[in-house]
């Protein structure tokens, strides 16, 4: 529902956009772009590649000045609880991608001969869904559980069977496809 | 070759495409079964609340394109099962609205006005019998205008519109999505110019991939799919999340009603529902044709226009929101319409008008051998077109939708009340590993997924900010082609600074877009 005219949620957005372009328009955009907004070379004249980031951060910075001095009425609406949530989230999603990209290659080092790698297994059944089964499955768990607010093996079971079906999904069928994290091992 | 030359190559490139099997000698083309397939999953999800036709569209594309490859075989099958996920989607939102008071898709809340009353009464299968009838009618009819509209529109920017007009017309059209998005002309602004920003990383003409920070991971740019699943599912998903781990949102336990009385839909009801979902089909379809608007505004419209007219045909009787079919008639029909017609800026100008237009696009981009745009119906008299089979062959794949639609789609609607038991708990963490699956198997590579993770997160502030991310999604897509455009049309008037005025048409087209965002800021200050 539309709130007071003047909302600090808007307020901060605006400041962030109007200091953010600034910064690009005089900072970043002249000394990341390796020619500028227009060129002239051998007697003709280009775009530059720096013209278009311009025209990009001009319209934030007119978005910005617009949401300062024009308030509409707005739900936006940030506390630190949103942010809290975030930085748990990130926290969760580093967790379950680690998982994901270690338990693979641990797994061999742990159980394989001395010789073998986990690149040489990645396209054998089990070491290639070791890792997505580990971190997709507590990815998933974490958050039913979460969600439920309360453990169990149902969101465990649940978790293991969503697994199984994307390994069904995206693997079995297709020679080219590969889990995570098997491109990258 | 003729029109007609071109249209008959569309529909035989859907009936003698690839052959899935064949029954007693009678091939089944693959495209057909795709549609049909396309439209069961589009109903499912859209009456599956908190899911919707994009989702799904973004998590089967990577699995498409597995299946059929990177073949110009590949376009119309593909086309086909987006098609049918988008028209289904639409038809699916109602089955929950009706029954159980939630809407499975946005633009579908108005019809729980209407719908559940109408359950409560025992009037259930009437209800989804009346939407999905206008929901149908909407849909072709507004099929129907974009097979019109979409070829002669084309011609008429290939005839003449030149480089500057056309760098006009994005500009324009860029300026109106930012402006009608949301309620604040200013964040869809900055949304706007965030999405040719991103779209501008590791980019350009020189040797040095501009705005990389000297990194390897931004010199190759910013993977289209990756920052789009990120910005429009992921931050969904995280925004979802949340009401449901700190709100109390968690899902209510949900009650079936009896079904009582004449459930079926008569000659006399259609005739008494036909003014309503015509007057909404227009409105629906004319919304469609703007890039942009959406179909809430859509429903929102055909629900009020169609709540007058019932006041004066009916000034005694149960007015719209107690329960009447007139009122889900006026919103299925409405919300409906809007689909195909959204299609008309994509294939006759090359630009998106909505989430689900922009999985068409990245679907095109990633097959490759057809480019969404006027130059798809150059229809050349001596060689063949291919673009143009196709443009006739995604139509032929909408009348095809359409008819399993107005066949099977009623049945199927009344099979799907069932998701709404899907918990959204369990739900949502399943959709999360699967779109990050998704990611990767496209981009092989761990660092996708961070990138994807990142957009999420700009996806979610974005919402908590009250900004529609659409415009971001839009620019993101349009900025290459915006600034290539411009660079010709730059180099072809002789360097001219004012080449966007060098024309009459490119000058009224910049004078629009500039008065497009003065009168959404005139209104946005008069209704504070």
């Amino acid at each position: 529902m539309p709130t007071k005219p003047r909302n600090s949620a808007d307020t901060s957005l605006a400041i962030l956009a109007i200091v953010g372009a600034l910064l690009a328009l005089a900072v970043w955009i002249p000394a990341d772009s390796a020619s500028g907004l227009i060129e002239t070379v051998r007697r003709q004249t280009r775009v530059g590649d720096a013209l278009g980031p311009t025209v990009a951060a001009g319209f934030i910075l007119l978005g910005g000045i617009l949401v300062l001095l024009r308030p509409v009425p707005s739900t936006a609406r940030v506390v630190l609880g949103n942010l809290r949530y975030l930085a748990v989230l990130i926290l969760g999603f580093a967790i379950c991608i680690g998982l994901m990209r270690w338990t693979g290659p641990l797994a061999v080092l742990a159980m394989a001969d001395e010789t073998e790698t986990y690149r040489n297994l990645r396209d054998t059944v089990p070491w290639k869904y070791l890792g997505f089964l580990a971190g997709g499955w507590l990815l998933v768990f974490s958050m039913i559980s979460l969600g439920a607010r309360r453990i169990s093996g149902r969101a465990a079971f649940l978790a293991l069977l969503a697994c199984l079906a994307l390994i069904a999904v995206y693997d079995l069928p297709f020679d080219d496809l590969l889990l995570p994290p098997n491109g990258d091992v | 070759m003729g029109a007609v030359d071109y249209i008959w190559l569309g529909v035989l490139a859907v009936f003698q495409g690839p052959e899935l099997f064949s029954v007693a000698g009678l091939s089944i083309p693959v495209t057909l079964a795709m549609i049909l397939a396309g439209f069961v999953l589009g109903i499912v999800v859209g009456a599956t609340p908190g899911l919707a036709g994009p989702m799904a569209m973004a998590i089967s594309l990577p699995i498409l394109i597995s299946v059929f490859g990177f073949t110009p075989d590949a376009l119309l099958p593909v086309f086909g099962f987006l098609v049918g996920v988008m028209k289904g989607a639409t038809v699916g939102g109602a089955v929950p609205a009706i029954l159980f008071n939630t809407p499975g898709t946005p633009d579908a809340f108005m019809t729980t006005l209407d719908g559940h009353p109408m359950t409560k009464r025992g009037q259930s299968g009437k209800a989804l019998r009346v939407a999905h009838f206008s929901s149908a009618s909407g849909d072709t009819f507004s099929d129907l205008v974009l097979f019109l509209c979409a070829p002669f529109l084309a011609i008429l920017v290939e005839r003449y519109l030149d480089l500057p007009e056309k760098t006009a017309l994005l500009i324009l059209s860029l300026a109106f999505i930012a402006s009608v998005m949301g309620r604040s002309v200013g964040k869809g602004l900055i949304a706007l110019g965030l999405g040719l920003l991103v779209a501008m990383v590791g980019t350009g003409e020189e040797f040095y991939p501009r705005l990389s920070l000297g990194t390897e991971t931004l010199s190759d740019g910013f993977p289209v799919v990756t920052v789009i699943l990120g910005v429009l599912i992921l931050g969904e998903v995280f925004k979802s999340l949340e009401a449901l781990w700190f709100g109390d949102t968690r899902d209510a336990a949900v009650k079936n009603a009896a079904i009582t009385g004449d459930q079926r839909l008569h000659g006399a009801d259609i005739r008494r529902l036909l003014p309503y979902i015509s007057r909404s089909a227009v409105i629906g379809t004319c919304i469609g044709a703007l890039p942009g608007i959406g179909s809430t505004l859509a429903a929102t419209l055909g629900y009020t226009t169609g709540r007058q007219l019932h006041a004066r045909r009916n000034p005694e009787g149960p007015t719209f929101g107690e329960g009447v079919p007139e009122g889900i008639a006026a919103t299925e029909a409405a919300n409906s319409s809007v689909s195909g017609a959204n299609l008309i800026p994509v294939l006759s100008l090359g630009i998106p008008g909505n989430a689900a237009a922009v999985f068409l696009i990245l679907a095109a981009d990633s097959i490759g051998g057809f480019n969404p745009g006027p130059s798809v119906f150059r229809l050349t008299p001596d060689t063949v077109n291919p673009e143009a089979v196709i443009a006739f062959g995604l139509f032929t794949t909408m009348l095809i939708a359409n008819l399993v639609n107005w066949t099977l789609g009623g049945l199927f609607m009344r099979g799907v009340g069932i998701m709404i038991r899907v918990p959204r708990h369990i739900l949502l963490p399943i959709v999360l590993l699967l779109t990050l699956t998704s990611i990767y198997v496209q981009e092989t590579d761990l660092s996708a997924i961070w990138i994807a993770i990142a957009f999420g997160v700009l996806g979610y502030l974005m919402r908590l900010l009250d900004i529609s991310p659409l415009p971001f999604v839009i620019a993101f897509i349009l900025g290459g082609t915006l600034e290539d455009t411009a660079r010709q049309a730059f180099s072809a008037t002789g360097g001219d600074p004012f080449f966007l005025f060098s024309s009459v048409t490119a000058a009224i087209f910049m004078g629009l877009a500039v008065l497009v965002i003065g009168v959404s800021i005139r209104n946005s200050k008069d209704h504070p």
